[in-house]
């Protein structure tokens, strides 16, 4: 059920409410008149069971149908920010922030405030059409001050999205200060700027609260207003109500009012208001959902990438050109990047960590979008993806076995491939000590050496049967014999595959044929 | 000397004076707002019964029924509920965002005052930004305090007005006040603890899972393998969604619990209502407003959990000792000698570390900087590291790392970091030095251009160069490099190294250095092989 038609249930409440009120006002009226109570005693349990199951009604059915409208998004977002084309490269902490963090906000924005709306909406005049079958003079009352509300709620409202608006930016680069000098405090520390930057923090936090503060007074005011409408209108049905039941209305009472009427509309006033105030309570879903979907634009669902189908046939690699490749999302810009590699042999990217030679790589494997430059196959045909293959750093593991690993790129090769694919990259000591490719490995990969994930991932690419393989920092982090034995296998692979290698490692830059530097 | 800084995690919390003198306030606004609510309430029921039996008597007694006051009180207290609802909420959260503001400020120093080499490791973006969600998690302490008070003051006056209409009224509401804060605790910790248990630990397997893979994206992508890893990634979604309904269904169960309550004390005022029915009505409609009231209560229970798992988290930092922070160090320290392993190193002398990658020369220069704890047998003035305190190392070293760590600010923020009262002419002067004030003076912005997380604009290189910069404004009797020209082309790199040279000259300064380059390790006098310092 869609979140909004869950929000249906809160009119449920009304009618409880009524009940709630209706055994109130009969109550009341029988001390007076000294009858029975118990009928409306009943009234008042009913009441509150009526009230109580709409609430877990909507509970009920808003979150499944939050969740069936957000995953798409989930779906549409992770789809692309794992194995899409992206026009900047994404840090896994800010992918997981918009796949996970943000379609989380776009649920409780389905589950809380959607069907808040629609109750706000329905509710206030359900319990206005309830109290003018008591007394239609309070509910004309109250109609005439929930359009002032209305109207002042626009107002206070637009003024508290502004305020806030403003401030968010602000706010986000204030508290991004605390975390980045609490993360650089190694760096404060032996400069021994302590004491100063002490004191820019210390400012910054108070800035960041006060401007909060700012912003919250903005939606406190608008809250006042529907407090001080709701309060209001309480009062002017009661002193109506009282007033006409004493006959001392300066005019001729419009209606025949009884007290048990009266009190009816007294006790319903309040749940005029009520729907609105929950709208309000659901401000902030509001807000961090909006906020989630615009960060989400451009992964929403329905937006996936069509499928670049290329008229011409797949043309054979016959070696890799790259020209003039730029890559830019401001302030970074790479390049341009020139180079050429033949069907066999080792090309090598080097420069400083953070000069963009992983960025580089994905763009030739067409996973980043370039700003400018051509990347072609000798003959002159744009580079096909599916003739890449590429070697990680750290790469995928998948819980399951060794054989299901290393076959990922190609699950239909048989075992006597995956077998000599996995020596070769010098994996056969693995195979050996741990019972060969039915070796079962979990999601993190416990008990494999950093060497050993490299050579799952070569083995990987190898049996992909890829003709041009990208490798990124293949001997990063190894000690100095599994980096001697990966370097081997690559100088042999050269012999036989075109490698591309982003390195700074000079035994890898010492195989190489050619080296860029970035 | 030191003491724990705090002995309780709830000192945290715990708020500075004058954060107390606004609660206070906020919490005399929140008696006010919860008390002049209710009375709003019984007093118009009270007033519209009594003018209805009035008006049914006759003339007389609707003369002599007051209707002024109760009229006039209506309306006050209208308008004062409204004022005093605002006055809370506003002071509450003033008080709450203030006391957060100070906790961060004091964590903050707190751990700046720590030695780097035994400090906890913070430095990781999780555990800096759980940090942030871990403090924020406490506000809603803070927030919440006033309200229970009010719930307090309305519960108070909810019994006195039921007392009006009967003495059995009041005792039954008095009992079903006093057992709700215990009910509603018990049954929120019954419907949340453990869905809110599995959604945290749902939520942390997927995101970890996710990460995993976000870092293997490249992979992903180029084998087409979105849908299996999302197929992977399908179990914690499923128990995450599942945990999360049960959860949201709780706070119903909650709520259903909390209108069934006010039922309960309704049918319990009126059916032993024996003032009179104005007073009953009186009593009947403080009553229901009095267990609205206590909705904070329930509010509060439902976020217990939360809560608690923030402060269990900040316990960590509970054992740190409270220091004064050290004031930088203001005037140049007299240049202490070296020896590494067997060899003595002058002061104002210029070497490098030689050796494979990995054979530990970064970490000998992270050990003579400070910023790890080290049994490598180095002495720095005939004392060994380890022994050396913190800042003593601080005030002969400065290190320009590998990795270039750069602050988020303005470039000229970054320079300042190396010592108080930098002139922009010395910033002119460094930056010359390491080669890069053109590039400076190119940019649009020049000293002021804000640097991204990466350091961008900046590239690599050019990163390099300004923590050299840096390095070299500290005034440090030695000047510790860690692969200064990584990343520059020929030409500016020669160019660096003879103007770094002359700047060594003329200030005398020494110079331990790790470069895989061979021009840098032209500006060494004597090379040491890293081998020398055995590590143990």
């Amino acid at each position: 059920m869609k979140p909004k038609r869950a929000g249906q249930f809160w009119a449920l409440d009304i009618l409880g409410a009524a009940l709630f009120s209706w055994g109130i006002s009969g109550g009341v009226e029988a001390l007076v008149a000294r009858t029975a109570l118990d009928g409306w005693l009943a009234c008042l349990a009913g009441g509150a069971l009526v009230r109580a199951a709409s609430v877990v009604l909507v509970h009920h059915y808003a979150m499944p149908g939050a969740q069936i409208a957000a995953n798409p998004w989930r779906r549409a977002a992770m789809s692309r920010l794992l194995g899409g084309r992206l026009p900047a490269p994404v840090s896994a902490g800010t992918s997981a922030a918009l796949a996970i963090d943000h379609v989380q906000a776009i649920e409780e924005h389905g589950a809380r405030f959607q069907p808040a709306r629609v109750s706000a909406v329905v509710g206030p005049l359900l319990a206005i059409s309830l109290i003018a079958l008591a007394s239609w003079f309070s509910a004309l009352i109250l109609l005439a001050t929930l359009l002032p509300f209305v109207v002042g709620m626009i107002f206070a409202g637009t003024a508290a999205r502004r305020a806030s608006e403003r401030q968010l930016d602000a706010l986000a680069a204030l508290s991004g200060l605390f975390v980045d000098r609490v993360r650089h405090l190694p760096l404060i520390r032996h400069f021994g700027a302590q004491a100063r930057i002490a004191r820019q923090v210390e400012d910054a936090t108070h800035g960041v609260a006060m401007r909060t503060v700012a912003v919250l007074r903005a939606a406190f005011l608008s809250s006042a207003v529907l407090e001080f409408f709701a309060a209001i209108a309480v009062a002017l049905v009661a002193i109506y109500c009282g007033f006409a039941l004493l006959g001392l209305l300066p005019f001729t009472p419009p209606e025949p009012l009884t007290l048990g009427r009266a009190f009816f509309a007294l006790a319903m006033a309040p749940e005029v208001y009520l729907p609105m105030r929950r709208l309000a309570a659901a401000y902030h879903e509001k807000q961090m959902g909006e906020a989630a979907e615009s960060a989400l634009a451009d992964y929403a669902p329905g937006q996936e990438e069509a499928e670049e189908v290329s008229s011409a046939a797949p043309s054979p690699f016959d070696g890799l050109v790259v020209e003039g490749l730029i890559l830019t999302w401001p302030p970074v810009c790479i390049g341009p990047v020139d180079l050429r590699l033949p069907r066999t042999g080792i090309v090598a990217l080097s420069g400083p960590s953070g000069s963009g030679k992983t960025s580089t790589l994905a763009a030739i494997a067409g996973q980043i979008e370039a700003t400018s430059g051509r990347i072609t196959t000798f003959a002159g045909h744009p580079l096909d993806p599916a003739d890449v293959a590429w070697a990680a750093q750290r790469p995928l593991l998948l819980p399951g076995t060794l054989r299901r690993n290393l076959a990922l790129a190609a699950p239909e090769v048989c075992d006597a491939a995956v077998l000599v694919a996995a020596r070769r990259v010098g994996l056969g000591p693995l195979l050996e000590a741990r019972g060969g490719l039915d070796f079962v490995i979990d999601h993190k990969g416990s008990g494999l050496s950093g060497g050993e994930r490299r050579r799952i991932g070569l083995a990987r690419a190898l049996l992909s049967g890829r003709p041009l393989l990208l490798c990124d920092e293949p001997t990063a982090d190894l000690d100095a014999a599994s980096a001697a034995q990966i370097v081997a296998v690559l100088q042999e692979l050269g012999r036989e595959k075109a490698l591309l290698v982003a390195t700074h490692d000079e035994a890898v830059r010492a195989i190489a044929q050619q080296e860029i530097a970035l | 000397m030191s003491r724990a800084a705090f002995s309780h995690p709830f000192e945290l919390a715990k708020p500075t004076p004058p954060v107390r003198h606004v609660l206070r306030l906020g919490t005399l606004s929140a008696i006010v707002a919860a008390l002049s609510g209710l009375l709003l309430l019984g007093i118009s029921g009270w007033f519209l019964t009594g003018a209805a039996i009035a008006g049914a008597s006759g003339l007389l007694a609707v003369q002599t029924f007051n209707y002024l006051i109760p009229s006039a009180a209506i309306r006050l207290l209208a308008i004062l509920r409204t004022v005093s609802r605002y006055g809370e909420r506003m002071l509450s959260h003033k008080a709450a965002l203030t006391a957060m503001a100070d906790l961060r400020s004091r964590l903050f120093r707190l751990l700046a005052a720590q030695d780097t080499r035994y400090a906890p490791d913070v430095s990781a973006g999780e555990a800096s930004a759980r940090l942030i969600g871990d403090i924020e998690s406490l506000e809603d302490l803070i927030v919440r305090q006033p309200t229970r008070p009010g719930s307090l003051a309305a519960a108070l006056a909810g019994v006195a007005l039921a007392a009006l209409s009967g003495w059995l009224s009041a005792l039954l509401l008095a009992g079903l006040l006093v057992i709700f804060p215990f009910a509603v605790t018990a049954l929120s910790r019954r419907l949340t603890a453990a869905p809110a248990h599995d959604a945290a630990e749902a939520l942390g397997e997927l995101r970890a899972r996710y990460v995993d893979m976000a870092q293997a994206r490249a992979e992903i992508a180029a084998y087409g393998l979105v849908d299996t890893v999302l197929d992977e990634l399908a179990e914690p979604i499923t128990r995450l969604d599942a945990a999360r309904w049960t959860l949201f269904r709780a706070e119903a169960g909650v709520a259903a619990f909390q209108l069934f309550y006010g039922a309960l004390a309704a049918i319990a005022v009126l059916a032993t209502a024996s003032g009179g029915p104005a007073l009953a009505a009186l009593g009947l409609l403080a009553a229901t407003a009095a267990i609205e009231a206590l909705a904070a209560i329930s509010r509060t229970a439902l976020r217990q959990a939360r809560v608690e798992e923030g402060l269990r988290r900040l316990e960590s930092l509970l054992d740190l000792a409270e220091q004064p922070l050290p004031a930088a160090p203001s005037e140049r320290f007299l240049a202490a000698p070296l020896r590494l392993g067997t060899h003595a190193i002058a002061p104002g002398s210029h070497i490098a570390l030689l050796g494979a990658s990995g054979s530990g020369k970064t970490l000998a220069l992270e050990a003579l900087a400070g910023l790890r704890a080290s049994t490598a047998p180095i002495w720095v003035d005939d004392a060994p590291l380890a022994e050396c305190a913190e800042d003593t190392l601080r005030g002969q070293f400065a290190l320009s790392a590998q990795d270039a760590p750069l602050l988020a600010g303005s470039i000229a923020d970054n320079l300042r970091l190396a010592r108080p009262g930098i002139t922009e002419d010395a910033m002119r002067a460094a930056l010359a030095t390491a080669c890069l004030d053109e590039r400076i003076a190119r940019l649009p912005a020049g000293l002021d251009t804000l640097l991204g997380e990466d350091g961008a604009p900046l590239s690599g290189g050019e990163r390099k160069r300004l923590s050299l910069a840096r390095a070299l404004l500290a005034g440090r009797p030695w000047l510790l490099l860690d692969e200064p020209t990584e990343g520059l082309d020929g030409a500016t790199e020669r160019e660096l190294v003879r103007r770094l040279g002359g700047w060594l000259e003329s200030t005398d300064t020494g110079l331990v250095l790790v470069s895989h380059r061979p021009h840098p390790l032209s500006l060494a006098q004597h090379s040491l092989p890293i081998e020398a310092l055995p590590r143990t």
